[in-house]
């Protein structure tokens, strides 16, 4: 029900747009392999996406031993014992060191959190490896569509809270603007508290073991409620930062370079 | 070593249960659900429920922890319990949805949600069984 407005200026498209139209195709063939993107990677397996990462938020591993499910020993223990045959989420399980319900919730949480910044309009080609699979072994496979239906229902989220997404990135800080009068939820408070003008999202969710994606809707709070503020770096000319709807899924349709690209040498080699 | 889809299967069991899922409250994405949902679209009552989940558990009303405790700031911050509100029950006229939040060791923002039938589901046996269930999708 939330992606019926989203595109009020393309007429008959009631689909989603697709974010990525390799992984749609990859998806379609059931390929088993790891799709690189600027700013992360998706595993799949069969098709489905079995694993996602991206420098901008946590590993599982960060995750799990921030708030001390798991200690640092049980987590290299099980890189060393599972990494090579791949299994390491079922032998954390196996061995106790995480019950399962748990892991499949922290594991999912990082699927979704990594797919979503992975997935993030970007001009650099994807490229795909195929056989490559990742050690952290099956946990709970999720389908393409619904990780894509997801990402873009979460980019919907971000802007519905408050469509500046300038605190997505750069370093935060707290605006003296507003005394602590009106009062700030236990979670935001923590974020509001790293706030300090150096650390970003990123690193704010690094810093807490928490989702980076979960920090940026907390940002975004803080931010309509005037609490936090980018930080700019270099004062653009005025023209270049009129905020509002930049990055949003309009440029969705990320015209996949590396498959025109192939494209283009197939036919030129004929 | 129960999941995800057997803590489901779980709930599913009791008596008037019509549908059910495990939610994320901050993003409102659906991390497994059985059954049937009110607007037939499990994804979009995800989204529904956990903005009632979050305003609930956000309520400085309801973030009331112990009596005088001066020191909830800092508390808060070293992130024990995520809310002190442990479930929200909403009725309507053919139904009770149930909102049971899990705590987990590591941080999170994760609600099991029930829904009811009115004239079959037994809501103090649902509530303790859903509060049991919560417990044991995080425990080994």
């Amino acid at each position: 029900m939330s992606a019926i407005a989203a595109d009020p200026g393309a007429p008959g498209t009631d689909r989603l747009p697709v974010l990525s139209p390799m992984l749609q195709r990859l998806a379609a063939e059931r390929a088993t392999g790891a799709l690189m993107r600027d700013r992360g990677t998706l595993y799949l397996a069969d098709g489905q996406v079995v694993h996602a990462e991206s420098p901008a938020t946590p590993g599982i591993d960060v995750l799990l031993t921030t708030g001390g499910t798991l200690r640092h020993e049980g987590w290299w223990d099980a890189v060393a014992q599972a990494g090579a045959g791949q299994r390491v989420g079922r032998y954390l399980v196996d061995s106790g060191h995480v019950p399962g319900g748990a892991l499949e919730l922290c594991h999912l949480g990082a699927l979704y959190d990594a797919a979503f910044f992975a997935l993030a309009p970007t001009g650099t080609p994807a490229r795909f490896r195929y056989g490559v699979s990742h050690w952290i072994g099956p946990v709970r496979p999720v389908p393409v569509a619904a990780v894509q239906r997801e990402t873009l229902r979460r980019r919907e989220l971000l802007d519905r809270i408050w469509p500046d997404p300038a605190c997505d990135s750069a370093p935060v800080v707290r605006s003296s603007a507003h005394p602590g009068d009106s009062p700030v939820p236990a979670r935001q408070r923590a974020v509001l508290e790293l706030a300090d003008g150096v650390r970003t999202a990123s690193d704010i969710a690094q810093a807490l073991g928490r989702s980076a994606f979960h920090i940026l809707v907390d940002l975004r709070r803080l931010a309509a409620a005037g609490l936090v503020a980018a930080v700019r770096a270099q004062p653009l000319p005025a023209a270049a930062s009129a905020p509002g709807r930049i990055t949003l899924p309009e440029v969705t349709a990320d015209p996949d370079i590396a498959l025109l690209r192939r494209l283009r040498d197939a036919l030129e080699a004929l | 070593m129960p999941g995800i889809d057997e803590c489901l299967l779980e709930v599913m069991r009791l008596p008037g249960a019509r549908g059910a899922s495990v939610v994320d409250w901050t993003s409102g994405l659906a991390l497994g659900t059985i059954g049937e949902s009110p607007n037939g679209d499990h994804e979009a009552t995800a989204a529904e429920t956990a903005e009632v989940a979050r305003m609930t558990a956000e309520q400085p009303a309801f973030a009331h922890l112990a009596a005088g405790s001066a020191a909830a700031p800092a508390e808060a911050a070293a992130g024990a319990p995520s809310t002190a509100v442990e479930d929200v029950i909403v009725t309507t006229h053919d139904g009770y949805h149930m909102l049971r939040f899990v705590e987990t060791a590591f941080d999170s923002s994760v609600f099991l949600h029930l829904w009811l039938s009115r004239s079959e589901g037994n809501l103090a046996l649902a509530r303790l069984r859903l509060g049991e269930l919560a417990e044991r999708l995080v425990l080994a």
